[in-house]
């Protein structure tokens, strides 16, 4: 090459390399962020444990981290929110109440174990957790029904742990609608998703219980308790969020054991089963709690049926059809009561245990392992009402609505897809529900804040950016 | 320099990306006609006309080897449905090239040439952890035809040509992420396709020395891979049963192009060149993979494209400035096959603009180098995770693309 060739052609090839650093295409400003009509300056979460990021059967610091208020949170901050205080518990606490672990998968049934390390308990009976005394915008308290929240002493004498570990000292017997009116006095934002325990208790107890806590909240109770704390969230003129309960027997809890098990009866050629319903005892001589369930009758995976088995059964149900006292053992040494009083127990509720378990009168399953149509039907009428109520306020208020009940129940049906990837409701391998088949995985709390985030900018015209559901795992698998 | 060390040179430049046509087709053959907007169809430039319009060849006087490579510098910026963070590609070169060399007798009818060069291919590689990741990460796509040719001047006005493309070359790495209840595995899958055989055939009219016309065909040749490589990486004790496939096989439409093509000439150092591009594009609708053990829950994927058949428009032309010195510019106009919610991360594709330049200059009567930068710009893209459900394409990514390329190439002549 010569000189003249260098001179005239090398401008052109400078001009072309030049171009490639600066060829990047910037799409950055494609979501331009933007709090519409709502103001995130101090938000505060109002709910149960779903809100305090309860996952696995207990709380602990990655469920915390991981809870749909502390997500929201981050997702608010990029339109002007602020800090977000939630009580965690500490490293050296990590595992706060502890919870469950999937040890392995045995003959395709999962293992589970607790996880009792790194506890943050400070006392075992009354049991007690490390206290947290700094300011809390996650006041989502696992356990607690809207029942609850006028009870004084909640924390204290009526014992809920994770709210007396965020009461003040000063005042122990400060009810959780007291708590909350104080801290909306300086909210500018709010979520609440209250009234889930309000049915839960009793569908996870298969209504076998009169305790409180499993019964089914009176619906004029529940309309107007959460009037009552809708009313102070907004007294200041804070906007927020609603949130609806979701159909709770469409949850793993209630889904995953009874097609297997419904199959297995039928290989047997087994026609039907003895249960017991409801809490009373009901024994001999008219076995007035027995109910004869057919086989064909037992909800399966195509959705034919209408019975539900715990997760609480599975255990126990390869044993219908021999004589056996194990379910008994089981459910009494639920109840805390000393061995002593296992064979009174047996005599009130007129249970045999030399019988054949699982088909006869003398022993049948036991009410807490079914959840039968009875049983649904009066959560079903409940949940109509308690959601009514929800949408009523959320209407009377202009607040945003996130409609779980409506979500949860797409979710059942064929699950959600995010980034490619399918979440469905299955038990483990559903991505969506923790290990114990009821509270969300960390992946299940980011794609419940997306829904939150959808219903807010929809209401507040906000272009509050979503959380990328990808980056949160399903449930986790020994390594 | 001599034939020899151009052909070793072009031994070094083996691979292709999605650059200058819809789809993963490249129309990157000819320096000269890169700085035209990548018209050629109705031109007889030079050799590189085997590519555009065998039957041009014959009206090429000069008989020689023209070797020309190109670097694609692809910029690529993805912002996921909702989300204010930018993604950006680990960027890659890659190096499309072609190498024509024209045989026959100096006064004689016709002309018999080879012809190589890339017709198609793709290189992306996303961002570490991107959202799309169980998409697609990585994806390498190359396709090589040899073309052996002959063209034959029927008058001095009309001349035909036919050439035989071998799918010479032809392969594939594709990864993406594998999404685990707890964390990503990751999955390679690694073939090369069968040889295989289609034509390229043209007619060329020259009715006078202001007017050329031209059409040629370059039919669709299937690159079809078998006994490809699949390769797991970072999947867990407890999930290595759902994986299990060694060996993939899938099929890929390289598509038919009908082109229509306009040379006008109003003074000897102006020419002006007009090209249309019509490719089947309708051809690709789904991407299947077979395998040969289960990868997740089954050992099948399709994944649909439903590709629609696409136009693109060329206009460019060469003012010969000195008789040493030629310039160039042209541009053109490509409607992407892809249609909406359909966009895939492979083929991140959307309706595109290019403009380019070019020059030659003329070392002596026998060697001659040509440049030519061309600059794509993609039209920005979005598509939403309503409009995936709808189509029932959610395999893919909901979110906004912008591509941007800019091809240098470099050309080397040599007549004899």
């Amino acid at each position: 090459m010569n000189t003249t060739l260098f001179r005239k052609l090398v401008p052109v090839a400078l001009l072309g390399l030049g171009f490639t650093t600066a060829c990047q295409p910037d799409i950055e400003d494609q979501y331009p962020v933007s709090k519409g009509s709502a103001d995130f300056t101090r938000y505060i979460s109002v709910g149960n444990s779903l809100t305090a990021g309860y996952s696995d059967g207990g709380l602990y610091l990655e469920g915390q981290l991981s809870s749909y208020p502390n997500l929201l949170a981050g997702q608010f901050k990029q339109a002007g929110g602020g800090d977000f205080n939630q009580p965690l518990f500490t490293e050296a606490q990590s595992n706060g109440s502890g919870y469950l672990r999937l040890v392995g998968i045995v003959n395709g049934s999962p293992v589970t174990a607790s996880v009792t390390s790194n506890l943050a308990v400070r006392s075992a009976s009354p049991l007690l957790y490390t206290r947290y005394d700094g300011p809390v915008n996650n006041l989502g308290v696992p356990g607690i029904r809207l029942a609850d929240i006028q009870t004084p002493g909640y924390g204290s004498t009526q014992g809920n742990p994770y709210f007396e570990r965020i009461t003040p000292t000063a005042s122990a017997t400060q009810t959780y609608f007291q708590r909350v009116k104080a801290e909306a006095a300086t909210a500018t934002f709010f979520t609440n998703w209250l009234g889930n325990n309000d049915v839960l208790g009793y569908a996870t107890t298969g209504g076998a219980s009169t305790a409180a806590a499993s019964t089914i909240t009176n619906t004029d109770t529940f309309r107007l308790k959460y009037n009552r704390i809708v009313n102070v969230l907004t007294a200041n003129g804070a906007k927020g969020v609603l949130a609806t309960i979701p159909d709770v027997t469409t949850i793993p809890f209630f889904t995953t054991v009874g097609p297997s098990f419904k199959a297995t009866l039928q290989s047997k050629q087994v026609p039907g089963l003895i249960v017991m319903s409801g809490s009373a005892a009901g024994g001999a001589p008219g076995y007035t709690n027995r109910k004869p369930i057919t086989t064909a009758d037992i909800k399966d995976a195509a959705g034919t049926g209408r019975q539900l088995f715990t997760l609480t059964a599975a255990p126990f149900l390869p044993l219908v059809g021999t004589p056996t006292g194990r379910p008994w053992r089981y459910i009494y040494g639920q109840s805390g009561q000393p061995a002593i009083g296992f064979p009174l127990f047996l005599a009130a509720y007129g249970i045999d245990t030399t019988k054949v378990f699982g088909v006869t009168n003398e022993n049948p399953i036991p009410s807490a392992f079914i959840l039968d149509d009875s049983e649904q039907n009066a959560i079903r009428t409940a949940l109509t009402s308690f959601n009514t109520t929800i949408r009523n306020k959320a209407a009377e208020k202009g607040l945003a609505l996130f409609d779980a009940n409506t979500f949860f129940t797409v979710v059942s049906g064929g699950g959600i897809v995010t980034n490619n990837i399918n979440n469905t409701s299955a038990y483990i391998t559903g991505n969506l529900f923790s290990l114990d088949g009821v509270h969300p995985t960390p992946r299940g709390y980011a794609i419940v804040a997306n829904e939150m985030i959808k219903a807010i900018n929809a209401t507040y015209g906000a272009s509050v950016p979503f959380v990328n559901a990808g980056n949160y795992r399903g449930v986790r698998f020994p390594q | 320099m001599n034939l020899k060390t151009l052909l070793l040179a072009g031994g070094a430049l083996l691979s292709g990306t999605a650059a200058s046509a819809g789809g993963y087709q490249v129309t990157l053959a000819g320096i000269k006609n890169n700085g035209m907007g990548g018209v050629g169809v109705g031109l007889s430039l030079d050799q590189a006309a085997m590519f555009y319009n065998p039957g041009a060849l014959a009206m090429v006087r000069e008989r020689g080897v023209q070797l020309g490579g190109n670097l694609t510098f692809a910029r690529n910026a993805f912002v996921a449905e909702g989300s204010t963070t930018q993604r950006e590609l680990r960027n890659s070169i890659s190096t499309p090239f072609g190498l024509f060399a024209s045989f026959g007798p100096a006064e004689g009818k016709f002309r018999a040439g080879i012809a190589v060069y890339t017709p198609f291919g793709s290189t992306l590689k996303y961002a570490e952890g991107w959202e799309g990741r169980t998409a697609l990460t990585d994806i390498d796509l190359k396709s090589i035809y040899v073309q052996p040719t002959f063209s034959y001047a029927l008058t001095e006005q009309l001349s035909v040509g036919v050439g035989v493309t071998v799918l010479a070359y032809g392969a594939v790495n594709l990864q993406k992420d594998i999404a685990l209840p707890d964390s990503y595995g990751h999955i390679e899958l690694d073939g090369k396709a069968k040889t295989k055989v289609g034509y390229n055939a043209g007619v060329f009219f020259k009715p006078s020395s202001k007017l050329s016309v031209g059409i040629s065909y370059r039919s669709k040749i299937d690159a079809q891979v078998e006994d490809g490589d699949v390769t797991f990486t970072g999947i867990g004790a407890a999930f290595a049963s759902s994986f299990k496939a060694t060996k993939f096989g899938a099929t890929l439409p390289l598509p038919a192009t009908t082109s229509l093509g306009l040379g006008i000439m109003p003074t000897e150092k102006l020419t002006i060149g007009a090209d249309i591009n019509y490719v089947n594009w309708s051809a690709y609708r789904n991407l299947e993979f077979a395998f040969n053990d289960v990868v997740g829950p089954s050992n099948f994927s399709t994944s649909k494209r439903y590709y629609q058949d696409a136009f693109t428009f060329r206009l460019g032309g060469q003012y010969k400035v000195t008789d040493k010195f030629t310039a160039r510019v042209g541009g053109a106009y490509d409607n992407s096959p892809v249609k909406n919610g359909y966009v895939t991360p492979e083929t991140p594709d959307a309706d595109r603009f290019s403009g380019t330049v070019g020059a030659s200059y003329a070392v002596n009567e026998h060697f001659s180098v040509d440049l030519s930068t061309q600059f794509v710009t993609f039209q920005k893209r979005s598509q939403s995770q309503q409009d995936l459900i709808n189509n029932q394409t959610t395999d893919r990514i909901a979110g906004t693309y912008k591509t941007n390329i800019v091809i240098p190439g470099l050309g080397l002549n040599y007549n004899f």
